[in-house]
């Protein structure tokens, strides 16, 4: 049974019906057939255009083919001459005309023209896609790639979170995106297209969100045991509650630790402080947990953060998402760790 | 008659096939071919049990069937298996079974080579299933994308067992490539010039000149990721100056090639099957040969559309996207040159066409989706997802499989002289066609809704629940298919009713034969008028070689355009060299993957050892110089300069040259591209000694030069003398390498340093094998095997010695004296 199987069971022919059913639906969809921005409008379109085409072609030759095949043989054949002999009625001269009507009209003319046609919409498209100048530049944030997990970092606003990304809805955001290990992709389908996270090099993706909600992200560039298990959210907000956002993360940021002489605080200390951060204590490798309280989901969206959610990632993480990076906390009894829940909780 | 017999008698002695042990020995390509397919059946069951193993794992959400540990392994070498240990081979094997066949030929050019190529396949392949049943299989997707599949992150054997294993199949790919190049171009039978050739030789004839440019850049990346992983050697690592793009463009240009050096033999059977049973002659034969020529070209300019979502420059992304889209041209050309040919006929149905009808639906849908791919927005979507999965299924089923099952019925008359059963055939196809098709077609709609590639799990609740489900219960679908053509072909060979000669009144010249064929394939080596010699009533009229009693395995020489013969080529026959070769090589790629470093060392010297003695003995041991007597008034190869040795060595040496160019692109694809690239304060290496280095080359390979211009005119006195001092240069040369290696080179510190250990090496590398290979010419000299009245070897070794003079120049040159220039030092 998996923490988050609540969702409906959608058909391949209903995916179109359901659409509106997943978009409300409270983790988003990943399907690139429900376009949420611009430059996934454009590429669904194109698809749909694509599809309808490639249909018409797939019908022709197939339908040609047969009726080659199968066609009643023309009347000169009932005194049809030996197999061996038949071919050789066809003149040098029948050939070049046969020839140069296939030849020419399907072999180059029809893939001369749907390539022109192609690109002349395509090209133009791939280039407003990219990160382009603009009069007004568009918010930054920079997308680190872990071995599993993001790393999401907002410069101008002075906000270190991971997994779940905020956006505001209706202007276009560039994401900077690097790598801390191996290659990975970021991927929101409903926004637009992937772009991989290469160490030592930093690729810039510009998505943008029409309309406030929520779009479930993954990782696409094989990354190792749980490449499966990298996901993350986008949640883009009106504006007012963007700059809600950012204001709470701001003051998460600038809040000092709590409790810090409580027990769990040296649990903390002892076991997860060396990669994990409360209060901007210097640590790496880790997500940093100033904003742990905000995020509705855990392990990189392994999990749903509610009730006893926090506690059972802390025993179960090595079986919720085997082979992860933190180590296994089966020497904490139960009591210490629900202390260092509580002591977690308490940092909000 | 009784002579007759004595006849059949001697033909069948001195084309002898022995059995037991002694079947390690058979080099006739009719049994390599057969070796090569069905090892290549084998590896296809087990790469479907890995497939199977996939669809029942992603068959439910959230399932737990497999580990996502295991599960990685298992789709990795499903591809692994499928790419390498299959496709290739499979029909590499066909080739070598089919082309001498098709052309005329007794055997191929190089038959040692083929089973050498064999067992090097073998046993590469045994290397990787081991690593299955140890559970240690490579688990890095089967391009191995480093950094994950570096020392850091993948510390196991895993990588390893792939970078060894398949380095080693791949050397049977180059061999088979070169052996079917040069058995094109110089063994057609009498007559058969270029333009009479059957468009199935075309298809191999230009598939193999890619595999020798092709596998080379796959095979450098491998070394060097494997000096990487083994010796710290920094080539893709960012700290230090390498770039892990590097692997990617490495891979690539391999790896698109290699898929339409799986395509293109495929389309070879669909164009000889289609004229076949529409009963007249290919429409657009030229047409057909220029799109394969095309198709070739432009497969080697269109690997960055698998990097489209790495981030490289917009304009380098249309380039691309505009040459992956032109390679529809040439594709469209043969689709139509098929269809026109069959309107233009009076078709008739049958089990092979069925199937070529089942490669029309499949491949063209896959070639729609691959120009969808080509375009670069699209692509950023859909990369990486199931939809690049259903693509590349499409395209490789459909444009390999379906084409290769066709092939095998159709040609199965040939093989065993019965025929299969219409009804089994029938029902495998229906079934693999639309469990194919099931399993695929909805899975470009999971790739759209979202799901990427390679994950061991989902969850529920995003609309894949129900398409993967589908495939699943597809893939079971089509294996039963799979199944049921499989029975068919292993009982028809027991029930099947006896096959007629030539039962599809196919046009081919190896319809003209016994079916099944003797190991010797022709009695008398016909002369070709036309494109259609089983048609040809005056086939018999001229023929050639009917002599055996001699003893010697021979095959006619050809013009390489004109197909007119030139001299008669002496076969080798069975011998164990090439087991024992691939057997020692086994043994290397083994104790390298246990890390014993000194073992290894022992073991390569032991391998040049017994490559050096297979090469000694395949020469001639005692001085020939007759002239044939009539009625063959051909000379033997060995008393020319022309042998077909000296075009598999220049075959082999472009292969070299597509490694050496690799090499270069590397050096300076990191220079300008990597991000920490650092070129030290100065150059490491002694510009003075370098120069020797090519100096020393170039002399000797203007000794042989006047040697070789000397024999030319009967004077062979020179010839002791000048390979003497070709020797003592060589070693010479060596020596300076190995001194100018001796440089301070921080090698596990600086990608700069590794290149240029790496590019050095291998010009020692050529420069000892050169010196090796006069040192032994010397001797044979000596021993009279080599002389002004068998000359043949002479110009081969001095291609050694003009390879090598060539590097090294060109070493010196981007080493040293262009970034001099540049003023980066």
């Amino acid at each position: 049974m998996h923490p988050l199987r609540d969702k409906p069971r959608v058909g391949l022919f209903t995916f179109a019906v359901t659409a509106v059913a997943l978009l409300s639906g409270c983790e988003g969809s990943q399907s690139a057939l429900q376009p949420a921005g611009p430059a996934a409008q454009d590429i669904a379109l194109l698809w749909w255009w694509m599809l309808g085409t490639s249909a018409v072609i797939v019908f022709a030759v197939v339908g040609l083919w047969l009726y080659a095949q199968f066609r009643r043989p023309p009347p000169a054949s009932s005194e049809q001459p030996a197999p061996e002999q038949a071919g050789m009625r066809h003149t040098a001269a029948v050939d070049r005309i046969i020839a140069r009507r296939w030849l020419i009209g399907g072999g180059l003319i029809l893939p001369t023209v749907t390539m022109v046609v192609l690109l002349a919409f395509g090209i133009p498209m791939g280039h407003r896609m990219l990160p382009l100048p603009l009069p007004e530049a568009p918010l930054r944030i920079e997308v680190t790639g872990h071995q599993w997990w993001w790393e999401v970092h907002y410069p101008e606003q002075g906000i270190t979170t991971a997994n779940q990304i905020h956006i505001p809805a209706g202007r276009p955001v560039d994401f900077h995106l690097a790598s801390a290990d191996v290659i990975h992709a970021f991927w929101v389908p409903q926004l637009g297209g992937k772009l991989d996270m290469i160490p030592g090099r930093t690729n810039v993706l510009r998505l943008q969100a029409d309309a406030p909600g929520r779009f479930r992200g993954q990782c696409a560039e094989f990354c190792g045991l749980q490449h499966a298990r990298m996901r993350f959210t986008v949640e883009a907000l009106p504006e007012e509650a963007f700059a809600q956002w950012v204001a709470a993360r701001q003051a998460d940021e600038a809040r000092p630790v709590r409790d810090a002489g409580a027990p769990s605080a040296q649990v903390f200390e002892a076991h997860c402080s060396q990669c994990h951060s409360v209060a901007g204590t210097p640590a790496t490798g880790g997500p940093d947990l100033r904003h742990l309280h905000s995020r509705t989901l855990l392990g990189a969206g392994t999990l749903r953060h509610d009730g006893d959610g926090l506690q059972r990632w802390l025993r179960e993480h090595q079986h919720l998402k085997p082979g992860n990076h933190m180590p296994a906390h089966d020497h904490l009894d139960d009591d210490t760790l629900s202390a260092l829940v509580d002591w977690l909780r308490r940092q909000q | 008659m009784s002579e007759q017999q004595t006849t059949r008698a001697t033909r069948a002695a001195v084309w002898h096939n022995p059995t037991g042990w002694r079947a390690l020995t058979v080099v006739s390509h009719s049994v390599i071919g057969k070796r090569f397919m069905l090892t290549g059946l084998v590896f296809f069951l087990v790469g479907g049990l890995l497939a199977m193993l996939i669809r029942a794992q992603l068959a439910f959400p959230d399932q737990a069937f497999m580990s996502s540990d295991i599960y990685n392994q298992v789709f990795t070498m499903h591809g692994t298996v499928m790419m390498f240990l299959f496709a290739l081979p499979m029909l590499e094997g066909l080739a070598m079974y089919m082309i001498p066949k098709m052309i005329g030929a007794r055997d191929l050019a190089f038959p040692r080579l083929g089973a050498f190529g064999y067992f090097c396949y073998l046993f590469g392949g045994l290397i990787l299933m081991a690593s299955i049943v140890l559970a240690l299989a490579p688990a890095s997707g089967w391009f191995m994308y480093t950094p994950l599949s570096s020392d850091v992150f993948s510390p196991g054997v895993n990588s390893d067992f792939w970078l060894l294993g398949v380095t080693f199949v791949e050397i049977a790919a180059v061999t088979a490539g070169i052996e079917l190049l040069v058995s094109i171009l110089r063994t057609r039978t009498a007559g058969m010039s270029l333009s009479k050739m059957p468009l199935f030789v075309w298809y191999i004839l230009v598939t193999s000149v890619m595999v020798v440019f092709g596998f080379p850049p796959l095979i450098l990346g491998s070394i060097l990721l494997e000096l990487e992983r083994a010796g710290g050697l920094a080539f893709f690592d960012v700290a230090r100056g390498g770039d892990p793009l590097l692997w990617q463009h490495l891979f690539w240009l391999f790896g698109h090639p290699e898929v339409y050096i799986i395509f293109l033999p495929a389309a070879g059977v669909i164009s000889t099957l289609i004229p076949v049973f529409a009963r007249r002659p290919i429409v657009g034969y030229r047409a057909v040969v220029l799109a394969v020529l095309t198709t070739g070209f432009i497969s080697f300019g269109l690997w960055v559309h698998h990097m489209f979502t790495v981030g490289i420059p917009q304009l380098a992304q249309a380039f691309f996207s505009v040459a992956s889209m032109l390679v529809a041209v040439p594709t469209a050309i043969q689709i139509f040159a098929w269809l026109a040919t069959l309107w233009g006929g009076r078709p008739v149905f049958s089990l092979p066409m069925l199937w070529v009808f089942g490669f029309l639906v499949v491949f063209v849908f896959g070639g729609l989706t691959g120009v969808m791919l080509a375009l670069v927005p699209f692509n950023w979507q859909v990369h990486d997802t199931h939809f690049v999965v259903a693509h590349m299924h499409y395209v490789l089923i459909g444009g390999m499989l379906f084409p290769l099952v066709a092939g095998i019925y159709y040609w199965l008359p040939l093989f065993t002289g019965r025929m299969p059963s219409m009804q089994l055939g029938r029902w495998g196809f229906w079934l693999c066609f639309i469990g194919f098709n099931l399993t695929f077609l909805v899975m470009h709609f999971t790739g759209l809704l979202g799901m990427p590639r390679r994950v061991y799990t989902y969850e529920a609740g995003l609309g894949w629940d129900i398409p993967n489900l589908i495939s699943s219960v597809g893939g079971f679908v089509m294996c039963a298919g799979v199944a049921m053509v499989l029975i068919d072909l292993l009982t028809h060979a027991r029930f099947g009713r006896k096959a007629k000669a030539n039962p599809w009144h196919a046009d081919t010249l190896e319809w003209s034969m016994a079916a099944p064929p003797p190991t010797w394939n022709f009695d008398l080596l016909p002369r070709v008028h036309d494109r259609h010699p089983s048609h040809d009533a005056q086939l018999q009229e001229e023929t050639w070689l009917p002599d055996m009693h001699h003893g010697r395995r021979e095959t006619l020489g050809c013009d390489p355009v004109s197909g007119e013969p030139r001299q008669v080529i002496h076969l080798p026959a069975n011998s164990w060299w090439p087991f024992v070769c691939a057997l020692a090589l086994a043994a290397l790629c083994v104790s390298l993957l246990v890390r014993a470093y000194p073992l290894a060392a022992f073991i390569a010297l032991l391998s040049v050892g017994l490559l050096s003695a297979w090469s000694w003995h395949n020469g001639l041991r005692k001085p020939h110089a007759r002239a044939l007597p009539a009625p063959d008034p051909l000379p033997m190869h060995f008393t020319g300069f022309d042998s077909p040795g000296l075009w598999g060595t220049n075959a082999a040496l472009l292969a070299s040259g597509s490694l050496f160019m690799s090499m270069l692109f590397g050096w300076f694809y990191l220079w300008t591209v990597a991000p920490l690239w650092q070129f030290p304060e100065t150059s490491p290496l002694a510009w003075p000694l370098l120069l020797t280095v090519c100096l020393l080359c170039s002399l000797a390979a203007l000794l042989y030069r006047r040697t070789l211009v000397r024999l030319r005119t009967g004077d062979g006195a020179a010839l002791p003398r000048t390979l003497w001092a070709v020797a003592g240069i060589g070693l010479v040369a060596c020596a300076a390498l190995i001194a100018l290696l001796r440089a301070p080179l921080d090698i596990t510190g600086q990608a700069h340093d590794a290149v240029i250990l790496v590019m050095l090496l291998y010009l020692l590398m050529h420069a000892g094998v050169a010196t090796l290979a006069t040192l032994l010419q010397l001797r044979r000299v000596a021993l009279g095997y080599v002389s002004a009245a068998a000359p043949f070897e002479v110009p081969i070794v001095r291609q050694l010695w003009r390879y090598t003079q060539l590097i090294a120049w060109i070493l010196l040159l981007v080493l040293i004296a262009f970034p001099q220039s540049w003023g980066v030092y």
